[in-house]
């Protein structure tokens, strides 16, 4: 009779083992197309016929937990280059084409700074962007994407273009990145506190803890995303109306007419002897 | 027959009297009413004129010896302004002087303490010499003066025809 029970209690560890192991395996048994972590670890944890977690956690549950801590920390590692480099759930990349930052900078030559400036700031307005800094000498404004090209050419003919620069940071590999990131972190998180509602008081703790690191992460990727969108979305232009210093290039052509130096509105109108 | 070589003498004697005295300007510009010309501004500008509200025009005569075209002078002028990082370049103007002679005008933009002024530069060669005709102040006054400085800049000979020597007057305008 004790033999019986006894495998019976043996019994019981062995399914519960069985259950954890199948919980800690989740990740790498997830079908690499699965469109997201979250959906496939959900699915193994609350799959219909799943027995719904009724009794309170055992030392066998516990161990679960500490696969769930490690399961974060292998994320962790995975995040921060560690092991193979590699994330360990791939998404598919949500955008085909590039994904590119315009930025562009003037200098234009100084005459009647402040009505330049804010017909640089109209310009903004009606081409359905917005004014982002000005002070003294400059001003930068965000253009939609799409009127990038037509909204500089409206500000290069305001006056004399000393220096131009256009420049476009493709942010693809990030902005993918990103996003898997994402996943991975709310997939785990989702784990996390699943896992939370079955855990003793001392786990529950350290849960709590890893939860909120994950938490924290997702809000960092997150606001970056939100961050990156923005400026896909919007251009940003900078007119300067006071030329930069370029010391070399002007020393070198200078012409050695002494009269040429003299040129200017302070030696005509100064009259004075 | 001495009345006759008394003449000839006279004549070469006037004639020597003039070619020595005529050390006038190889240039010859109106000055308008409301301006006043003013003296020994030698050697920087062979003419400047001044108005009441601080309206200047001169004029400098650069020898050439044959450097330079009308082309290389204007940009050299356009990039010398760029060089001083507070002009603006608003306009590039083909212009002539009163006697044909083809010219540039630049047209700048300078804010001084807050304050727009024009500034016009207008060049010429003419002569193997390079003339420079400025004409400058505050944004307010160049518009109020704007007929007067075109009525002196219209006036403006860089070569003179005369009916006594054209060779002589490829030197000089104001020498007869």
């Amino acid at each position: 009779m004790q033999r019986v029970s006894k495998l019976v209690r043996l019994g019981i560890v062995a399914f519960g083992a069985h259950l954890l192991l199948a919980c800690g395996a989740a990740p790498d048994m997830a079908p690499k197309s699965a469109p997201s972590f979250g959906g496939a670890a959900h699915g193994a944890m609350e799959a219909p016929g799943a027995p719904a977690p009724q009794r309170p956690p055992t030392d066998k549950d516990n161990d679960g937990v500490a696969d769930a801590v490690d399961l974060a920390k292998d994320e962790r590692i995975a995040q921060g280059g560690g092991g193979q480099g590699q994330p360990k759930v791939v998404a598919d990349a949500p955008h085909g084409t590039s994904m590119l930052i315009y930025t562009a900078t003037l200098h234009l030559a100084v005459f009647q700074v402040t009505t330049q400036m804010n017909t640089v700031e109209k310009i903004a307005r009606d081409q359905g962007g917005y004014l982002s800094v000005r002070n003294d000498q400059q001003i930068t404004i965000r253009i939609p994407r799409g009127k990038f090209d037509d909204t500089l050419r409206m500000i290069e003919k305001l006056g004399d273009v000393v220096h131009r620069s256009v420049t476009a940071q493709d942010v693809t590999d990030e902005y993918v990145d990103l996003e898997i990131r994402l996943k991975n972190n709310r997939a785990v998180r989702d784990r996390l506190q699943a896992l939370l509602e079955k855990a003793g008081v001392k786990e529950a703790i350290e849960i709590q803890k890893e939860l909120a690191r994950v938490t924290e992460e997702i809000e960092r990727i997150e606001g970056r995303l939100k961050l990156l969108k923005d400026k896909i979305a919007y251009s940003t232009i900078t007119v300067s109306f006071q030329p930069l210093e370029t010391s070399t290039v002007r020393d070198a052509s200078i012409l050695p007419f002494p009269w040429l130096q003299d040129l200017g509105l302070s030696s005509l109108l100064n009259v004075h002897p | 027959m001495d009345f006759v070589k008394r003449a000839v003498c006279m004549g070469a004697f006037a004639a020597v009297a003039i070619g020595t005295t005529a050390c006038g300007r190889p240039f010859k510009v109106e000055t308008a009413p409301g301006f006043v010309e003013l003296d020994n501004q030698e050697p920087q500008y062979s003419y400047r004129a001044i108005a009441p509200e601080g309206v200047v025009m001169a004029v400098r005569v650069v020898p050439l010896d044959d450097k330079g075209d009308l082309a290389f002078w204007t940009r050299s002028v356009i990039l010398r302004f760029r060089q001083m990082n507070a002009y603006a370049l608003l306009e590039t103007v083909d212009v002539t002087s009163r006697d044909g002679t083809p010219g540039k005008e630049l047209r700048f933009g300078h804010d001084e303490a807050g304050k727009p002024y024009l500034y016009r530069v207008r060049l010429f060669v003419a002569q193997n010499r390079l003339f420079v005709i400025e004409v400058g102040g505050t944004k307010e006054q160049m518009e109020r003066y704007k007929a007067s400085v075109d009525w002196m800049l219209l006036s403006v000979l860089v070569k003179c025809d005369t009916v006594v020597s054209p060779v002589l007057a490829s030197k000089t305008c104001n020498r007869w």
